[in-house]
């Protein structure tokens, strides 16, 4: 029969053992590891690790239905859960035309793993997606689907200054700001393009 | 008998050292695996010296259930550094 207090234990034992303090005086440690973590995967790692540790702790105390569910519920299913969504809201999308994605050209794949270094210092992922046409690129963005566009600037335009080759334009002023800040390839021009007249969600 | 579960909170101290100091998520993630097994497993002592059932039980669910969750976490991180 379950029993999911501790008078259970206080019952069969008199008194409560020593290693009944230590193993809860664990349940403390790694709640305050887990509130000093910054990646939010990390995070999410102790967070399991603390479900593992508090499903311990319930099951020391004669609790063995809350360890039960602790493990299923704490540990299993919401930390799955978490990740989940965590991937697919902790991302930039990046629209390029797929003329430029076939192209091995040294000066896109440096923009490239530069722009993924200033994205994953701030813990976001960078996904590239390609589309045939400009247009169809135009339309993307326009309608929330990237939030910025990295296309090839057209060799009149470039004349003047010669060190810009590609173009980069950002809808989301937030991301807009960290790349002009930390960004530090000179190979690409920033644009923000204000999309916030329609109705502003992102 | 106490003194095997004392060593067993010592030996659990190791991995959870681990998991805070090391920055690699995969070296996380073994540190998990650690505990898990560890923390069942303590309970399972913890069920024989008490002679209770209910807990023996559930610390064998757990024991699995931990393994299970630990593998569908490992694919979600992995296919996260593959995109």
């Amino acid at each position: 029969m379950f029993w999911p207090t501790v008078l259970v234990v206080e019952k069969q034992h008199k008194m409560i053992d020593i290693y009944t303090y230590v193993i809860i005086a664990l349940l403390p440690l790694a709640a305050l590891i887990l509130v000093f973590q910054v990646n939010p995967y990390h995070a999410l790692v102790i967070r399991a690790i603390l479900g593992a540790v508090a499903s311990l702790v319930y099951a020391v105390l004669g609790a063995a239905d809350v360890a039960l569910t602790e493990a299923l519920v704490g540990t299993m299913l919401a930390i799955t859960l978490y990740v989940v969504a965590v991937r697919s809201s902790l991302v930039m999308r990046l629209g390029i035309l797929e003329e430029v994605a076939t192209e091995k050209e040294q000066y896109f794949t440096e923009l490239i793993a530069n722009l993924r270094q200033v994205v994953n210092e701030h813990h976001l992922r960078l996904e590239l997606v390609s589309y045939p046409n400009s247009e169809a690129l135009d339309n993307a963005l326009k309608n929330k689907e990237i939030h910025a566009t990295c296309t090839k600037i057209s060799p009149q335009d470039s004349e003047s200054e010669h060190q810009f080759i590609y173009q980069t334009a950002i809808r989301v002023h937030h991301l807009f700001e960290i790349m002009q800040n930390e960004l530090t390839l000179p190979t690409t021009t920033l644009n923000y393009i204000n999309l916030s007249h329609q109705e502003d969600k992102h | 008998m106490d003194f095997i579960l004392i060593a067993m909170i010592l030996a659990l101290l190791i991995p959870i050292y681990e998991a805070w100091q090391d920055n690699d998520i995969w070296q996380k993630m073994l540190a998990f695996a650690s505990i898990a097994t560890k923390t069942s497993i303590m309970m399972l002592v913890v069920s024989v010296l008490r002679d209770d059932w209910p807990i023996g039980v559930v610390a064998v669910i757990i024991l699995s259930v931990g393994n299970a969750g630990l593998m569908l976490l490992a694919h979600l991180i992995r296919r996260m550094n593959e995109i």
